[in-house]
């Protein structure tokens, strides 16, 4: 007797809440409570989640695409009249600094106005997702911007008044070169160096040289590579050998990001696209992932949690979806593991690249 | 992990800052004139002659957060100074107040800097200034970066390494932390008492991979690890925690194996194995009887991981058997200790599938 009650607690805790997500992301689209002040200059990559999110869960007819895309494009940093700003051009994460809304340029001129490498790409991810053809992005303004934020070591810093520098940022670039199909924004091979450089001696990548490997970092480290076309050339088979082994070290129950740390749920898909990436994700335990990742949904407002019986928030609920999304779960889109959107808008943008080469090639000029 | 992780989480301290303005509100009512009541910027004389610029999002906002007036006042201020570049006094204890509300607006940190130098502020207040903002918010980029610049633009580093162990005192995994700390000992060549820091470390708990990551990192860079004198002492180290000893590594391992079993034990193992077959097969004349023995010995470790010691990652064991047999064996093998076994005629995936 009490064997099938345990058995159908657990059938009901291993249930996937899908309305309750795809409810979850619309409220994150809508409107939060003053104490996620600290997300705000970070706001573009929470519509990322969000759309993305929607688009997992095929459920993108729920949103306004047109708001949103017109949202999006008062983002960008356009060049000024004398294009003397274009080292700064990209995406904002938000209207925080104060410039008017606008969405055409050209530019305002203001001190202190400039792009921020993972706004730029998560705002390129998401008018990629609502279907948008990137023709009001100046690509040009957005790889200048780029150029202007790598170092001498190959990292990049996040914005041009300099922050921190380390392998998130090349990954955020490489996914721009990467969609915009122009690699003219970085220079390769000192990117490759740095990551090569961040390859820890138990053979996980840390942010940079030195430091502790770290799930999320060797995503953005192989991921680039890929993403890049280099991975064999910048690994050797027995780095990549000993790369699948650190990663397929970190499944507990769900994944971890560094050894003897707890699981967190956003590590199923940072160590699980790596996996994936590497080619042996098929070899991980399907169901002991699957169970961690549904312990952590929050069953009343939806999302997910890093942990079980947290708070859910936009980062973890994406990655839960996307982690769920690697092991097949029945009725979610597929995600390119690289790029981080479904396969579907990935397509969308395979199409929109071969439209800019047959334009190209006809007119003689650059899109 | 990424900076929205990070900051998701510090959301939660926010909560209380919501409730002390309804406080402020309420008082207000009830009492005259109260020196140490918030006046808002808007209503303060001395900033009459600013005009303060709302944030525009435009006719349908996306991911809006809802700010409170007295937020959205000192952030119209902000932008106001930001718009004017304006550098003065008034606007840098303006930032303080913005970083109150909100710490990781990297733009208000960086328009604090350029401040500080403007103002020539006094820098060593402004290094307890930024300490005391650490220890509220450790798991902050901007906090973080904002310390590096200020020790290196006095070119001091004396507080760095005992600042930062009182914040792995409080987490120890703090990866920030660990990331100054290695920045500060390279920039300022403080090698000297690392490694027993980070011994201290590992007395507390053995398993911190962050003060392991710290002791390949303070070896790397001064004594390297070709020395064996270096060699020794590490396994020396690990002896005093109660392994024995043996010559030849994998003789040691073997020994190990009887009373530590772990799967990274054994994995070690089959690595070693492993090399050993390259190293087998690179030679002009391979042994053939030996490659056998040795083939044989790492598959054994195979099964055994896959079937007991790592079950979790019996699909990865079985596959690196596979390859291992594939790659070293021949088809005339006949005391396999695994079942003869064919690549699956459905791959792993669709066989793994969730139902």
């Amino acid at each position: 007797m009490a064997e099938e009650e345990n058995e159908f607690e657990e059938f009901e805790q291993i249930d996937f809440l899908r309305d309750r997500h795809v409810r979850f992301f619309q409220r994150t689209l809508q409107v939060l409570p003053e104490r996620y002040a600290s997300l705000e200059t970070t706001r573009l990559t929470i519509v990322f989640f969000a759309l993305s999110g929607l688009d997992v869960l095929d459920a993108l007819e729920v949103i306004d695409r047109n708001v949103m895309i017109e949202y999006i494009y008062s983002l960008q940093v356009l060049p000024t009249e004398d294009q003397s700003n274009l080292s700064r051009c990209g995406f904002r994460g938000s209207s925080h600094i104060g410039i008017p809304y606008s969405t055409k340029g050209p530019g305002v001129l203001h001190p202190y106005d400039s792009g921020h490498v993972a706004m730029t790409y998560t705002g390129l991810c998401s008018l990629l997702i609502l279907g948008d053809d990137l023709s009001r992005v100046n690509k040009q303004a957005c790889l200048a911007g780029l150029r202007a934020l790598q170092l001498e070591d190959g990292s990049f810093y996040a914005v041009p008044e300099g922050s921190e520098n380390d392998i998130r940022f090349i990954y955020c670039a490489a996914s721009i070169c990467y969609m915009l199909d122009n690699w003219s924004g970085m220079d390769i091979q000192k990117a490759i160096e740095y990551i090569r450089g961040s390859l820890s001696y138990d053979s996980g990548f840390g942010q940079g040289a030195g430091r502790e490997s770290h799930g999320g970092w060797t995503y953005c480290a192989i991921a680039s590579l890929c993403l890049m076309g280099r991975l064999e050339e910048a690994l050797s088979q027995r780095e990549l050998d000993r790369i699948r082994r650190w990663c397929i070290m970190r499944q507990q129950s769900g994944f971890h990001g560094r050894p003897n740390k707890p699981v967190d749920t956003c590590y199923s898909f940072w160590v699980g696209a790596t996996l994936e990436l590497l080619d042996v994700f098929q070899y991980t335990n399907f169901e002991k992932n699957r169970s961690f990742i549904l312990s952590t949904q929050d069953r009343l407002v939806g999302g997910f949690a890093k942990w079980p019986d947290s708070h859910p928030d936009p980062l973890h609920a994406y990655l839960g979806l996307c982690g769920l999304s690697l092991i097949g779960e029945p009725n979610l889109k597929k995600v390119h593991p690289g790029l981080n959107i479904t396969q579907r808008a990935f397509q969308h943008l395979q199409q929109l690249q071969q439209t800019w080469r047959d334009n190209t090639d006809t007119c003689g000029r650059q899109h | 992990m990424s900076d929205i992780e990070e900051t998701v989480e510090s959301v939660q301290v926010n909560e209380d800052k919501e409730f002390d303005v309804e406080v402020e509100e309420h008082i207000e009512d009830e009492f005259a004139v109260d020196p140490t009541r918030y006046i808002f910027y808007r209503d303060r004389k001395e900033w009459a002659d600013l005009e303060p610029v709302p944030q525009d999002d435009g006719p349908n906002p996306v991911v809006k957060i809802a700010y409170s007036e007295k937020f959205s006042d000192v952030y119209d201020y902000f932008r106001a100074l930001l718009k004017n570049d304006e550098k003065t006094e008034r606007a840098f204890a303006l930032t303080a107040d913005a970083i109150d509300l909100n710490a990781a607006n990297y733009t208000v940190w960086h328009y604090r800097r350029v401040l500080l130098q403007a103002l020539s502020k006094d820098l060593k207040e402004e290094m307890k200034y930024i300490t005391n903002i650490i220890e509220e918010q450790p798991k902050n980029y901007q906090v973080w970066h904002h310390r590096r610049m200020v020790v290196e633009w006095l070119n001091d580093p004396s507080e760095e390494l005992q600042f930062i162990a009182d914040i792995l005192s409080q987490d120890a995994k703090n990866y920030h932390a660990w990331q100054h700390r290695q920045w500060v000992i390279q920039e300022y060549k403080l090698w000297d008492n690392e490694l027993e820091f980070v011994e201290n470390l590992l007395e507390e708990d053995v398993r911190n991979n962050s003060a392991w990551n710290q002791r390949h990192f303070v070896i790397s860079h001064t004594t390297g690890f070709s020395d064996p004198a270096v060699v020794e002492r590490e396994i020396q180290m690990l002896q005093d925690r109660g392994l024995s000893s043996q010559p030849g590594l994998l003789e040691r391992v073997l020994e190990l194996k009887e009373t530590h079993c772990s799967p990274y034990l054994l994995a070690f193992l089959f690595d070693c194995y492993e090399d050993a077959l390259e190293n087998i097969a690179q030679k002009e004349k391979v042994e053939e009887e030996e490659q056998k023995e040795t083939l044989r010995k790492a598959l054994e470790i195979c099964q055994l991981l896959a079937q007991e010691k790592d079950t979790i990652r019996k699909e990865y064991w079985e596959f690196l058997g596979r390859s291992l047999r594939n790659k070293y064996g021949n088809g005339t093998l006949s005391d396999e200790p695994m079942a003869e076994n064919p690549e699956p005629s459905i791959s792993a995936s669709q066989s793994q599938e969730a139902s």
